[in-house]
């Protein structure tokens, strides 16, 4: 049985538009019957003078008088054409919004998935190596430590020292005043968010490899490759980290939005003008248009990744292929 | 010979006795952080016997008072006495770790079985959400819930923080749950007319709560790390109710004002208590691996 | 001629593997078995035998087929709700693998007291220790053995726990499902005796299954080949070692090692055609107790 690229492909894609809209239907349910005033948002403290028929009509101009699901096939409607409504606290169009943010959140989360993703495997190799010596163990313990260390408290305590004490590091903003375009500022100011993102995932991932390549060495084949008498290095990177790989890339690709879109806290402690940033207010605020895109931004991007991390897992590990292939023979001849 | 005689000659050969067992139990137990969790629990319990001062008192004559004879700790902004407010608000941050831990556990046992149980198709749909789940960022989810929430008391923190931290338990107790379904010594309990409340109780529970005793230990450890991250961003507990994150949300100002200990002090005391329950958390792991493995 | 015990009609079992592939593990396959009677199943692996097994002990739901314990039919709810306790106190299984049928976090007084607890069966010896250790004693072990956990103990030892905690319901019926294949050969006489010491002793039936011919031929009193699902030849075993008549049967025992190096020399193995086998063939009768599955003659 040989599978169909278009029916594989067609399936995957079928299954995530059910997604997408199952999960555009939930948000916008729950955003919508939970509790709190999206006009606290858009009038602010206004809200409290106005009387109950300017209320009203304000909830009329803003749409939210009619049923949900009423509510909810127009903002499909536009959303389709684009338009996804303003948001009701900035007063601008939502993906403007969102448009003049992005690039800061990609810069930061992006930056730091690459260096989480190489630092992680090297780091992984390297305790691998040197297992149960004492720079696995000190590497070990420093790891389980920096796990223990919330996020935002680490944060807290490097600003202290770097920005507050030292005066080394800029301890908020992407930049300084007027310098907007400068990008050694803008590097200065990065670099201390960066390090917590950084040091937030690094050691999950690091272990992992850890874990997993001494899982590997303990196989048979190592000790067939070691009575062969090949070298160390050649068991380690040419048999070890082949057959690691692929499961940690497929991780990797399944934990993109935890590590880019896991910035909200850093971002908000250094007061970094990112989506992070932005989509705690919203949710804080009842900005409901600017919500509704932000969850279905990290949503997407949710189901987009863990789809790409399972057809990566099927295509590039052989031993998946492998097992599917005895089971349909099997089937088969008997 | 004769059929007795053959049976004397190589039948049941009796076995020499078993070897005495060596007691050790406690193996490689993380004694330091066992004790260190032990004192923070006590201090927390009794918290009334080892406070100085009023715990939510503002003292104004005495804020950002750094530590002293008197307020041992300093005091905060508002001028409250830290010391006392670590042994009291420490008590909300357990009560927290533990509720939420609670409601994650039943979830995620109830979830687990039932996926563990079902037909194939609704076992592939159940851990399939999980998974998605799993992947959306933990605190985000909670930041969200508890935004749309409104203001936290301590119940709604700990059920927003439960509900969102069942999914990995959940994946551990459906693979047991499917591994011991199949396993042969249910189906020879079975053959014996064990009932599935017969099974559960002796077969299923012990295997599965022996290889979920550490993720439910990492999982008050995730709790009481979402409560003081929330309280910190000012999402979950108020000023008011004191707990290590509330304590922590006045950081913004100390970092002004260079208070150090306000800082550091509460989050001294969290990441102790955090790194005592990994420690803990580790040593169950590596009992449950060593059980299993010792064949 | 002594009553008849266990009735297998017809008895047939597909496993269905996915929406196209089926699997026919069982396929008609007829056989008796009387009071007091060890019956030897043997066969590939692969062929059935312990399916067989598992649709007795009413583990799997047999597609097909009836199945008789004393003229109950174990297929049918009604009677089989009616005669539950009784059957699963008289019928008995002991597994392959020792290592999978016990329980790791039970003590071995726990594991042997189980059926004892689920019957709620007030114990003859005073406790369920007791009771525990008398099992235990039969088997060849001692009471210092009550407090261990599988995993500490060997693989013979194992085995005889799950067989004390199969006759501590004193059964009629016990149906070993290759108790021998993973032990060594040593312990595997001694389970064996085991065996024909329940059976000779307490008048126990067994359903023996197994692939090792040799073991067979000693305990068993009846033979029963299996080969892909279907049952292909049955006869009293003196009978079937002396006389095979199935060209699959043949090819079985010439595989049989002779334990002297000059006449092991010159045995010739008989290969079996596997495309010759002739799936449609009905149990005939050829000797007085000796049936052989082949064409029907016209």
């Amino acid at each position: 049985m040989r599978r169909n690229p278009f029916v594989y492909y067609g399936k995957k894609a079928l299954i995530f538009l059910l997604s997408v809209f199952l999960l555009s239907v939930t948000v916008f349910y729950i955003s919508r019957l939970a509790p709190g005033d999206p006009l606290m948002s858009y009038y602010g403290e206004r809200v409290e003078k106005m009387s109950v028929e300017e209320k009203e009509t304000a909830r009329g101009k803003l749409g939210l008088n009619e049923p949900i699901y009423i509510q909810y096939i127009r903002w499909v409607e536009n959303a389709i054409k684009g338009d996804f409504g303003i948001s009701f606290k900035y007063k601008q169009d939502v993906m403007q919004v969102i448009g003049s943010r992005i690039g800061s959140t990609l810069i930061l989360g992006g930056t730091g998935f690459v260096l989480t993703f190489v630092g992680a495997l090297l780091l992984g190799i390297l305790c691998a190596w040197y297992e149960d010596r004492w720079v696995d163990r000190l590497l070990c313990k420093g790891g389980t430590l920096l796990s223990c260390i919330p996020e935002f408290w680490l944060s807290l305590v490097l600003i202290l020292v770097f920005a507050v004490t030292l005066h080394l590091l800029p301890g908020s903003g992407a930049y300084d005043v007027g310098y907007k375009n400068n990008v050694l500022n803008r590097i200065e100011h990065l670099i201390l968010p960066l390090v917590i993102v950084v040091l937030q995932h690094l050691w999950y991932y690091a272990y992992m490899i850890r874990n997993k390549l001494l899982e590997e060495i303990g196989a048979d084949y190592v000790l067939l490759g070691k009575s062969k008498g090949l070298s160390k290095r050649k068991i380690m990177f040419r048999h070890c980290l082949r057959n690691v790989l692929p499961s940690y890339i497929s991780l990797m690709a399944i934990s993109v939005p935890h590590v880019v879109g896991g910035t909200y806290i850093v971002e908000t402690v250094f007061s970094y003008p990112g989506i992070g940033a932005l989509s705690y207010e919203s949710a804080r605020y009842h900005d409901y248009n600017l919500l509704m895109v932000l969850c279905m931004m990290t949503g997407i991007l949710v189901i987009f990744c863990n789809m790409i991390g399972q057809i990566i897992n099927e295509k590039l590990d052989p031993r998946i292929k492998a097992t599917e292939v005895v089971e349909t023979s099997e089937v088969t001849e008997l | 010979m004769t059929e007795k005689e053959l049976f004397t000659v190589v039948g049941i050969r009796p076995e020499p006795p078993a070897p005495k067992k060596k007691v050790k139990r406690l193996k490689g137990f993380p004694w330091i952080s066992g004790i260190l969790l032990a004192l923070i629990l006590l201090c927390c319990l009794f918290a009334e016997l080892l406070m100085t001062k009023e715990p939510g008192y503002l003292d104004l004559q005495n804020f950002n008072v750094a530590p002293n004879g008197e307020f041992l700790f300093g005091t905060d902004t508002l001028g409250r006495d830290i010391f006392s407010g670590i042994w009291y608000g420490g008590r909300i941050s357990l009560t927290i770790g533990f509720l939420a831990t609670l409601i994650s556990t039943l979830i995620a046992v109830v979830y687990g079985s039932v996926s563990g149980i079902a037909p194939g198709w609704l076992d592939a749909l159940m851990m399939r959400f999980t998974e998605i789940f799993l992947s959306i960022p933990g605190l985000l989810m909670v930041l969200f819930l508890q935004a749309i929430l409104g203001q936290a008391n301590v119940l709604s923190l700990s059920v927003v923080i439960g509900v969102t931290g069942w999914a990995s338990i959940a994946k551990v107790v459906r693979t047991e749950v499917r591994q011991i379904r199949n396993s042969e010594y249910v189906v020879a309990s079975k053959c014996m007319g064990g009932k599935f409340p017969h099974i559960l109780r002796k077969h299923l529970a012990p295997n599965f709560i022996a290889s979920i005793m550490f993720m439910v230990v990492m999982n008050v450890r995730g709790a009481i790390g979402s409560e003081s991250t929330l309280s910190f961003m000012g999402m979950g507990l108020p000023l008011e109710i004191i707990s290590w994150g509330s304590m922590l949300s006045l950081s913004e100002k100390a970092l002004l004002t260079d208070s150090w200990w306000i800082i550091i002090i509460p989050g001294a005391f969290l990441v102790t208590l955090l790194m005592c329950l990994t420690n803990i958390g580790n040593y169950l792991r590596k009992s449950a691996n060593r059980k299993e493995s010792n064949l | 001629m002594s009553e008849i015990l266990l009735d297998v009609q017809h008895l047939t079992h597909v496993f269905r593997l996915d929406k196209h592939a089926v699997i026919k593990a069982v396929d008609d396959v007829s056989f008796q078995m009387k009071k007091g009677e060890i019956l030897g199943l043997v066969g590939e692996s692969g062929s059935g035998k312990s399916t067989v097994a598992r649709c007795i002990m009413n583990v799997y739901k047999p597609t097909g087929g009836k199945i008789l314990y004393r003229d109950i039919d174990i297929g049918d709810k009604a009677q089989l709700r009616k005669h539950r306790k009784m059957l699963e106190s008289l019928r008995q299984i002991i597994f392959q693998d020792s290592t999978s049928s016990l329980n790791q976090r039970m003590t071995v007084a726990d594991i042997i007291a189980e059926p004892m607890s689920i019957h709620r069966m007030r114990p003859a010896r005073g406790s369920l220790r007791a009771e525990a250790e008398f099992q235990l004693s039969y088997v060849g072990m001692d009471a210092s053995y009550l407090d261990k956990y599988p995993t500490e103990l060997s693989g013979g030892q194992r085995q005889r726990v799950a067989i004390a905690r199969a006759l501590s319901m004193e059964p009629e019926l016990l149906v070993a499902d290759e108790p021998i294949a993973s032990l060594d050969v040593s312990i595997q006489a001694q389970i064996i005796n085991l065996l024909r010491h329940c059976n000779r002793e307490h008048g126990c039936s067994i359903l023996f299954i197994a692939h090792d011919l040799s073991m067979v031929e000693y305990l068993c009193d009846r033979v029963g080949v299996m080969y892909r699902g279907r049952l292909v030849e049955i006869a009293p075993t003196a009978e079937l070692y002396a006389n095979p008549r199935h060209p699959y049967t043949k090819a079985l025992l010439s595989a049989i090692p002779i334990p002297d190096p000059i006449a092991e020399r010159s045995r010739k193995r008989i290969d079996f055609d596997e495309v010759s086998f002739d799936r449609d063939g009905v149990l005939t009768r050829i000797a007085a107790d000796h049936f052989v599955l082949m064409q029907e003659e016209v």
